[in-house]
């Protein structure tokens, strides 16, 4: 078959073409090989990455756990201590109390034996011994009896409130009455607490050592006093011995008084003649 | 709190001298701060004679008693000193009395004195 020279020139172009069109998709082939080729090195360094990313995620939760359990025992340990120092600040505040309280008790005390102890007239220490059972303790109806060691009989000193309904008599026999049998027994009685009205029973003895020198008896507080405190009670031990000690050394001290006027009256006396 | 110049008006020395020295433990006020008087009229004669910033009295006493005390130093001394009654008349009459003569306070003996320098205290910090 002969061909002509136009259709051989036409074939050597058209193969020129194919030839052109199989390099350039060889070059393409090549371009996706290595795009291939690079993309699967990143996916293995992505791989890696990820891996070792993951590895640092398991250390940082693993440390923020252990961070937590610490958080959490500190958090209990504060907590404990919390309610320690609170319960040391509650026993603190009690003490307080108790300490101002005993600081007033002290006061109370102080300033009643100091009073009882200022003066050496009889009649100044029984106005300070009611004025204790007054400002003090709270007592509204009180009696003050001394003992007569002459007749051995109680004899009323000093009272406060309405003598004829509290008061048995100015003189009592020993054993005679409440008072009379405090005086005798040497005993104190005290009423667990006041009546509605206010009435008390409390009735105790002034001893020196342990000989009764007279009796107080209490018979009815204030109004807005309900009961005797713990305060009241030390304030009346210390008026039992005090106040005992005060009226025994005024007394004497004005019998001594008298007998040195009489006896600087003699002397007197016997100079003019 | 600067120094305060204290009136403390009783019959009872031995309540003055409680008074006094329970006080004394406030900051600011030393013995040498507090005046004592024994009745209303001593009490009256010394406010005539200088200022005080706080007067405490007791209510029954001879002369001049607590409460024509208070009255008397409202009304003729033109005096605001803050007044606290301290007496062992707790009847709604008295306190009511008290109350409207011009005192602060009223408190009755025998008194707490926590409760005393606590009353005391906000009053002189007035």
């Amino acid at each position: 078959m002969s061909q002509r020279p136009e259709d051989i020139l036409k074939v050597f172009s058209k193969s020129e073409e194919l030839l052109d069109m199989i390099q350039r998709g060889r070059a393409f082939t090549e371009e996706l090989m290595a795009e291939n080729e690079r993309l699967r090195y990143r996916m293995v360094q992505l791989e890696a990455e990820r891996v070792s990313a993951d590895e640092i995620h398991k250390r940082e939760a693993e440390k923020l756990r252990l961070e937590a359990d610490l958080a959490k025992q500190r958090l209990e340990f504060l907590d404990r201590r919390f309610h320690e120092i609170e319960n040391e600040n509650k026993d603190f505040a009690q003490r307080y109390i108790e300490v101002e309280e005993q600081n007033e008790s002290l006061a109370n005390l102080y300033v009643a034996s100091y009073s009882l102890h200022s003066t050496l007239d009889p009649h100044e220490v029984i106005d300070c011994i009611k004025e204790i059972l007054l400002n003090l303790i709270g007592a509204e109806e009180f009696a003050l009896y001394v003992l007569d060691e002459d007749t051995s009989e109680l004899a009323l000193a000093g009272y406060e409130g309405d003598p004829v309904s509290a008061l048995h008599a100015d003189r009592l026999a020993l054993g005679e009455g409440l008072e009379g049998l405090v005086a005798a027994n040497g005993e104190a009685i005290f009423a667990l607490g006041a009546s509605d009205t206010g009435e008390v029973c409390a009735c105790f003895p002034l001893k020196l050592k342990e000989q009764v020198v007279g009796v107080i008896a209490i018979y009815k507080l204030l109004a807005h006093k309900r009961q005797l405190t713990d305060l009241d009670h030390r304030l009346l031990e210390l008026l039992a011995g005090h106040a005992a000690t005060a009226l025994v050394s005024s007394r004497l001290y004005a019998q001594t008084d008298r007998k040195l006027k009489t006896w600087e009256g003699v002397m007197s006396l016997l100079r003019e003649r | 709190m600067g120094r305060k110049s204290l009136l403390v008006v009783d019959d009872s020395a031995t309540f003055r001298q409680l008074l006094c020295m329970s006080l004394t433990r406030l900051e600011g006020i030393s013995q040498s701060d507090i005046t004592q008087a024994c009745d209303g009229a001593d009490a009256l004669r010394k406010m005539q004679t200088r200022d005080f910033d706080l007067v405490l009295t007791d209510v029954m006493m001879p002369n001049l008693n607590g409460l024509e005390l208070v009255h008397r130093v409202r009304s003729e001394l033109q005096n605001k000193v803050p007044i606290v009654i301290i007496s062992t008349k707790g009847e709604e009459a008295y306190v009511e009395q008290g109350m409207k003569n011009g005192a602060n306070c009223y408190l009755l003996k025998p008194i707490s004195l926590p409760r005393l320098r606590e009353v005391v205290s906000g009053l002189l910090a007035m």
